[in-house]
């Protein structure tokens, strides 16, 4: 079978979960609803919504990390937790001049190789 | 349940024994522990070996450690499990070894903890520690244990106001108790002008993850340590000439994986969980607790678990190190043998090095300068992951 999906590449998207049973959101995927117990089976994923985790988020705490592991040739990065505006939160790096607790911040994703391994999905916080 | 106690230690000196097998320096510790019980030759007699390491074959290449160590002890056949719970895994292994002999499964248990993490570079041994993270949520992002202290460290200064330099304060506590340890790793006093009041403080104390700085951050260690339990109601109890020291409470407690996902992350509910099991199950409350061992891997961990643990009011730890409450001398001393910070973590050895610092108190063993007064209970704190999973041990003199 020819593999169509490399001519739509799309950007790259990390997805959060809703439980269609009571309506929680949960990131990263959870294995059961801890509200009303559904089971989410990651093959089907009956009985769950996924969506696209991104846009506006408030920026709760950071750090400019200094000693970074092994694979990072830069000589320090950001990081910071944010919360989305449905109360959802993530951990990701951070892109901005003068980071302070509270800014508003816009969440898109990232593709990064940085460490060593397959690349992976990466937050990148952003003003 | 029976009584439990510990009538053995056994420590190496935590730093770079990179050029040993960490069988060999496991081996060291716990071989302390049975001369120190009067127990060496009779070490067959032992019912079981319980290990804690958290990442031999990632530092090591090497993965059985505890089939390896009975053997280097010449115990066979001796049963022996390995316990891994992240930097956690000593105080687990304890609470495994307490588990047996209370069960009635064992009379003699080795505890023995152990790691050796210098044989890799600091790059590669940041992100292996950082492999007990969430893989896609967290590790994948490029965070790293550091990374989530400094943010906890911010949102604390934030929310509290406690300063920077009261971060240095611990610092030069810890390394005061630690110059005096003959286990420490960094066995110097530092001076709070070399570090924060200083005009060359900013150099010599550099950031690590911002606002966390060097001196607020533990070195990468190797060492074990090493605790012999025994069952304080059976006949063989009498055949160990040191008085037992008793395990009057321990229990552990888990937290979400994800840091982020705490509703309050500057709650470790792991900590206030697992301490209040061990107090209840010793019949003891914080104001009964004569000194403490909290998991400094980073100094704001020693405010934090110090309040969580019900010493001091949350948010008001820090006002109480100002007034040196926490000294050798003070009202509650915490991290004797200097922490972390100063004494080293090697991260499967540091749970049963906290239970040995107890033990060395409360007999009355410490050096000269920094033995507490007259101990009755130590409490130890030993924090795994980024506090999601944690365990809590109360020792008590008879
Ligand atoms: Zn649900």
């Amino acid at each position: 079978m020819i593999d169509f999906s490399m001519y739509d590449q799309k950007e790259p998207k990390i997805s959060a979960y809703k439980c269609q049973k009571c309506g929680s959101l949960y990131y990263p995927a959870p294995m059961v609803c801890s509200k009303c117990n559904t089971r989410r089976d990651p093959e089907t994923n009956k009985g769950w919504e996924t969506f696209d985790l991104e846009g506006p988020c408030t920026l709760l705490s950071w750090t400019r990390l200094w000693n970074l592991p092994e694979g990072y040739t830069k000589k320090n990065m950001l990081f910071g937790i944010v919360e989305f505006e449905n109360g959802l939160r993530a951990s990701g790096q951070l892109e901005v001049d003068d980071p302070k607790t509270g800014m508003s911040l816009h969440s898109t994703v990232i593709e990064s190789n940085e460490r060593p391994g397959n690349p992976v999905k990466v937050f990148l916080f952003t003003e | 349940m029976a009584n439990v106690g510990i009538v053995g230690i056994g420590h190496t000196k935590f730093g770079n024994s990179s050029e040993y097998d960490l069988s060999d320096v496991m081996a060291y510790a716990a071989t302390d522990a049975l001369e120190d019980a009067h127990f060496l030759a009779r070490r067959k007699e032992v019912d079981q070996v319980v290990v804690g390491n958290m990442a031999s074959g990632l530092f090591c290449h090497q993965s059985a450690v505890a089939s390896a160590l009975v053997s280097r002890m010449d115990m066979e056949p001796v049963p022996a499990e390995l316990v891994e719970n992240g930097p956690a895994s000593g105080a687990s292994a304890i609470k495994i070894g307490y588990m047996a002999v209370a069960s009635g499964m064992a009379d003699i248990v080795l505890v023995v903890g152990g790691e050796v993490m210098r044989k890799v570079t600091g790059w590669l041994g940041t992100d292996y520690v950082a492999t007990m993270l969430h893989t896609d949520a967290e590790y994948n992002m490029g965070l790293t244990l550091p990374g989530f202290g400094g943010m906890f460290t911010r949102m604390y200064m934030e929310r509290y106001g406690m300063t920077e330099r009261d971060l240095a304060l611990l610092a030069v506590k810890n390394h005061a108790n630690g110059a005096k340890n003959k286990y420490a790793h960094i066995q110097a006093p530092c001076t709070i002008e070399a570090i924060a009041d200083g005009p060359d403080a900013s150099v010599v104390n550099t950031y690590v993850a911002e606002p966390l700085r060097m001196y607020s951050t533990c070195p990468v260690s190797d060492g074990a340590a090493a605790l012999l339990l025994v069952n304080m109601d059976s006949p063989k109890a009498k055949d160990f000439p040191k008085k037992p020291i008793r395990i009057a409470g321990i229990a552990s407690a888990t937290d979400t994986h994800c840091v982020h996902n705490r509703k309050d992350p500057l709650m470790l509910n792991a900590v206030r969980i697992s301490a209040e099991k061990a107090y209840a199950m010793a019949s003891l409350k914080p104001s009964d607790i004569s000194f403490a061992e909290l998991h400094d891997a980073f100094s704001i961990l020693e405010f934090a678990i110090s309040e969580e643990v019900g010493f001091f009011e949350r948010g008001k730890s820090f006002l109480a190190v100002r007034k040196g409450e926490t000294n050798i001398d003070g009202k509650m001393p915490i991290n004797t043998s200097g922490g972390l910070k100063s004494k080293g973590h090697p991260v499967g050895a540091t749970g049963v090095s906290q239970a040995v610092e107890l033990v060395r108190q409360l007999r009355g063993e410490a050096e000269k300068g920094r033995q507490v007064h007259n101990p009755k209970y130590g409490m130890s704190v030993n924090f795994g992951g980024f506090g999601n999973n944690v365990v809590a041990l109360i020792c008590a003199k008879e």
